[in-house]
């Protein structure tokens, strides 16, 4: 009976399975065997209020003691510690973002787009430096900037650079900082967050074109110490104008310089300024030529610059998306051609008019012009009075730091014998 | 000091580790970025093996086996650089750790050189005098970038707007004249035919069908356009082939074919062959006569050599046509023919044995006077139209893609009638009247066998192991969206209003909201489908191999209208009459109907 059963039990599952075998395909699914899973697709959450807070708590704590160890304490090894834990903290688990360099951008957005908010946490990301840099030099470089921490690490054979390779280079950080204040005014591109060359080292993501600058970066950093910080960071032109002029700056000596000359040779960055006693050779009446040259000079490289930058524009605005844009369209009319280029497909697919497309790259061009000059002549300003500066005779008896450039690390403190009672 | 030897060993260790793994993972990136495992030479010089022989079993475990090979190396590359990425952060981590120790635990000595004084001044005109070289540099560079932008630039935007102006208005020239020739068809115009006056016809009486004509008939494969959509009304849904329940009658056909059968006005069409044999057939619709039979076993240049084909595709797979006046046939040798009403054959030729291993199967359709002919087959493929009065080439155009089992459709998208068709790797569309490409897009691939479907300036394309497809038309054709789940390699999809019909060769049938590709409802039938589903009267009609006919509401929500057996197998897609339907067999044609 039980046997009868089970047999027409057998035959009613074969039933059910038979229409699906008959079911055949004409060519069968091939069988992965890898174990494959499809993943899941997962989105991101946007991080928690509280993270944010804790995240601009976190850069007012490190920067108060990364200033409180290269004031107060004056040691390097607190430093060099505190560096690691920033490096750690905002590098590799805040992902190098949101970071003070980038939000010069927000910034920018911020002051030239009426449809950008700043966030406040951003916000307090851009002034919490430069408000500490004001007080007390650029400790936000020393211990704070992910940036400057992973640089700071693979120094470990910094060269003094000659004197000619620093002014120049040290001319790029303003031409990047103008570029990346037009691009984002003009709503074209975060050209910081684009090029951004340690995000990928710390996201353990990126391109590779990116992964290689990065590791060019960090291996010329061996030896020259800090070469984003020096050569390129744009967020450090405002530190330095902010460190000139701050309150209480880190210095060498404690107490009187002895002249030891100890800590002369050890600054990887080359921001120890030598004593100048000797006297400007030039006569009184030479030097008040120069003056009068200098004053003229810079109104003259400022327009120089405003001329160059009107001229430059056309050029700078081909990097706006929908300028590049009506531009593939502008050099071939025959637009039905065209129809492979992605931008033209996406720009079809949205519904745009082409007149209304045309219409708004006119208006940013027009902008662009406007940003252009003013980035021209403040490229213009910068080389005016860097050479103004650069003709003044500084007299001095000791080894200073050089408030603009130095990045308080406190390196050259462990050198200096004086002790202050 | 014994830890200072061992941090500087480490270091030495760890640091050759580096430089070796980030020379070892850059060529193998490198290597990674310039190999396409899909086509190796090796792979492509097999499957071009298989393609002249391809019923050769051991080719074909061959090619799977290089495939996987090719496969298995490009993925354990990528594993090789992801882990070589791990094992290069590692040591350097350790390279750092070392290094960083040995820093701290042996003090730099301060080294003091020269007199201390340094010669400020002079360092300071050195500082002067590359501050101006960068300036000047810079100057010269923007400059120079300038003059090239300006070179390059010839036009303001103002004056690009007047080119895009002048594009649009070239457009709306030709929008004007496809509005002109389409107004001859309305914009539901599926097939764009007409009897316009400005169409060039002989005289009145060859001239091509009227858009209502065409609807009442229908004159192809899929219906009207080839779209899946009929027009006509009183569609039964309840028949029984076996107790001839609202069976009006059945009809032996005397040569097999896969075919479909199409009708013009009280005949209906259809053909079948055999080896040798080749014939057309013409059956009374209302009584199911044979009335004449049309034997095309030896047309002039007909091969002696019947082409090898699979039994699923037949020698006679491709349906007929008509524009009114005469039938077209063609067979998988290559032969066609132009018949008249009364069987009489009014021209014939062999366009070639095509050069495909299942057997040419695409359907046969008519652009006003313009038979058109898709003939994808192995190496040169192309799409082609005779006129179809005289069997004259109009036009002819090369595809630059692989062979497909697919059909065209022809639709009215609004200002212009498209010829569309779809083969890997593309689904492209022609100006039926000329051969003019108008758009591909990248986006299917694989042996394709089902057709496009087109409702509301939308085109679905679908294939096995490649995806559902929505094509967005307008002034860019863009994928709307794109789905893999259910595939087909056979039935064609079917779009109506807003939503799109799937139905697979192992019997799922599913509808997605056309516009934005979710997934509105699913039916299991649990048999094979061969035939594509048709949208009449406000249903579907899904035919599968059994010989069973499923009516679905033609609707978002799933609702079953009924089901009803032929009493025999079919794989051929069902022809509609008002109150009928027709519909071929393995064996007979039937006409369902009150």
């Amino acid at each position: 009976m039980k046997l009868k059963r089970l047999v027409i039990l057998v035959l009613f599952m074969s039933g059910l399975f038979l229409p699906a075998a008959m079911s055949i395909q004409r060519f069968p699914k091939p069988e992965f065997e890898s174990g494959y899973v499809e993943p899941v697709t997962q989105f991101p959450l946007p991080r928690g209020e509280f993270l944010i807070w804790m995240d601009v708590a976190v850069l007012l704590l490190t920067i108060s003691l990364a200033s409180w160890l290269v004031i107060k304490k004056r040691s390097r090894l607190g430093v060099f510690w505190l560096s690691l834990f920033s490096l750690a903290y905002f590098g590799f688990y805040r992902q190098g973002c949101v970071c003070s360099i980038g939000a010069i951008q927000n910034v920018t957005l911020a002051l030239f787009s009426g449809n950008f908010t700043i966030p406040l946490a951003v916000l307090f990301f851009f002034l919490i430096p430069l408000i500490f840099t004001l007080l007390f030099g650029r400790t936000f470089c020393a211990a704070v900037c992910p940036f400057g921490a992973i640089q700071d690490l693979v120094a470990f054979k910094p060269m003094q650079i000659g004197a000619w390779l620093n002014a120049f280079l040290g001319m790029i950080p303003y031409l990047y900082l103008g570029l990346a204040v037009l691009f984002a005014a003009t709503t074209t591109d975060f050209i910081i967050c684009r090029y951004d060359p340690f995000v990928g080292i710390f996201r353990l993501n990126g391109s590779f074109g990116m992964f290689i600058f990065a590791g060019v970066l960090l291996l010329a950093g061996v030896f020259i110490a800090r070469p984003y910080c020096r050569f390129l960071c744009p967020y450090g032109v405002l530190l330095n104008w902010m460190s000139r002029f701050s309150w209480k700056h880190m210095t060498i000596t404690p107490a009187e310089c002895v002249q030891c000359r100890l800590c002369e040779n050890i600054c990887p960055y080359d921001a120890i300024d030598f004593p100048q006693t000797k006297k400007d050779p030039a006569s009184h009446r030479k030097q008040i030529n120069r003056v009068i040259l200098l004053g003229l000079l810079v109104p003259v490289l400022v327009l120089a610059g405003v001329w160059t930058g009107s001229q430059i524009h056309r050029t700078l605005a081909g990097v706006n998306s929908k300028v590049r844009l009506v531009r593939l369209l502008q050099t071939e009319p025959m637009l039905k051609d065209k129809d492979e280029l992605p931008e033209i497909t996406a720009f079809r697919s949205s519904g745009v008019p082409q007149e209304q497309l045309v219409s708004e790259v006119d208006g940013i061009e027009k902008d662009f012009l406007k940003g252009s000059r003013i980035f021209g002549g403040f490229i213009g300003l910068v080389f005016g009075l860097t050479l103004s500066g650069l003709f003044r005779t500084p007299y001095r008896t000791d080894y200073v730091t050089n408030r603009a450039t130095c990045l308080s690390c406190s390196r050259c403190v462990d050198y200096c014998p004086v002790i202050k009672k | 000091m014994i830890l200072n030897k061992f941090l500087r060993l480490m270091s030495i260790i760890s640091g050759t580790f580096s430089i070796v793994l980030c020379i070892l993972i850059i060529i193998n990136f490198v290597q990674l970025k310039r190999t396409d495992p899909l086509n190796t030479p090796a792979l492509t010089y097999l499957q071009e093996q298989l393609s002249k022989d391809p019923g050769n079993t051991a080719l074909q475990q061959e090619i799977r086996q290089v495939d996987l090979l090719a496969r298995k190396a490009f993925f354990t590359s990528q594993w090789q650089i992801r882990s070589g990425a791990y094992l290069l952060a590692v040591s350097i981590f350790l390279l750092v750790v070392c290094l960083k120790s040995l820093e701290l635990t042996t003090p730099k000595i301060p080294s003091i050189i020269g007199t201390g004084q340094t010669d400020s001044l002079r360092r300071r005109r050195t500082e002067r005098k590359w501050v101006v070289i960068a300036g000047m540099l810079l100057v010269v560079i923007s400059l120079t970038l300038a003059w090239f932008t300006h070179r390059m630039l010839t036009s303001t935007p103002a004056e690009v707007t007047s080119l895009v102006n002048q594009g649009s208005a070239k457009n709306t020239v030709n929008g004007k004249s496809a509005a002109t020739s389409s107004a001859i068809s309305s914009p539901a115009d599926s097939a764009g035919s007409t009897r316009d006056a400005t169409s060039s016809q002989p005289d009145a009486s060859d001239a091509p069908p009227a858009q209502n004509e065409i609807r009442t008939n229908f004159t192809g494969f899929r219906g009207p356009g080839g779209n899946g959509v009929a027009f006509q009304k009183n569609i039964p849904v309840s028949w029984d082939g076996v107790s001839g329940k609202n069976v009006k009658w059945k009809t032996e056909i005397p040569l097999p074919g896969y075919n479909s059968p199409i009708i013009w006005k009280d005949k209906i069409f259809l053909s079948g062959a055999r080896e040798n044999q080749r014939a057309a057939y013409c059956f009374d619709a209302n009584s199911g006569k044979l009335l004449w039979t049309a034997d095309l076993s030896k047309i002039p240049g007909s091969p002696a050599q019947t082409p090898k084909v699979t039994a699923e595709t037949g020698l006679a797979a491709p349906t007929m046509t008509t524009d009114g006046h005469r039938v077209f046939v063609i067979f998988a040798n290559g032969d066609l023919a132009a018949l008249d009403f009364e069987g009489k054959t009014v021209w014939t030729k062999n366009l070639g044995v095509p050069k495909n291993h299942y057997g040419h199967s695409s359907s046969l359709i008519m652009f006003r006077d313009l038979l058109i002919i898709q003939y994808d087959q192995n190496g040169s493929a192309k799409v082609m139209a005779l006129a179809g009065k005289t069997g004259d080439k109009a036009w002819e155009t090369a595809r630059n893609v692989k062979i497909s089992w697919a059909s065209p459709i022809i639709v009215n998208t609004g200002n212009r009638n498209e010829l569309i068709l779809a083969a890997e790797p593309d689904v492209i569309s022609y100006d039926p009247a000329t051969g003019k490409e108008l758009w591909k897009l990248d986006c299917i691939s694989g042996e394709v066998g089902p057709s496009v479907t087109y409702a509301n300036g939308m085109v679905f394309s679908i294939n096995e192991y490649s995806k559902l497809a929505a094509i967005k038309l307008g002034p860019a054709v863009t994928l709307a969206w794109e789905n893999n789940e259910y595939l087909s390699d056979v039935p064609s999809p079917v779009a109506f209003n807003d939503f799109v019909i799937v139905v697979t060769s192992y019997g799922t049938v599913v509808c997605y909201d056309a516009v934005s590709g979710k997934q509105q409802w699913l039916k299991e039938l649990e048999k094979s489908v061969y035939s594509s589903p048709m949208i009449a009267d406000g249903k579907i009609f899904i035919m599968d191999k059994q010989g069973m006919m499923h009516i679905l509401q033609a609707d978002k929500t799933l609702a079953i209208a009924g089901e009803s057996s032929l009493g025999e197998g079919s794989v051929c897609t069902p022809a509609f009459g008002d109150g009928r339907i027709y519909i071929r067999g393995n064996k007979h044609l039937f006409c369902i109907g009150k």
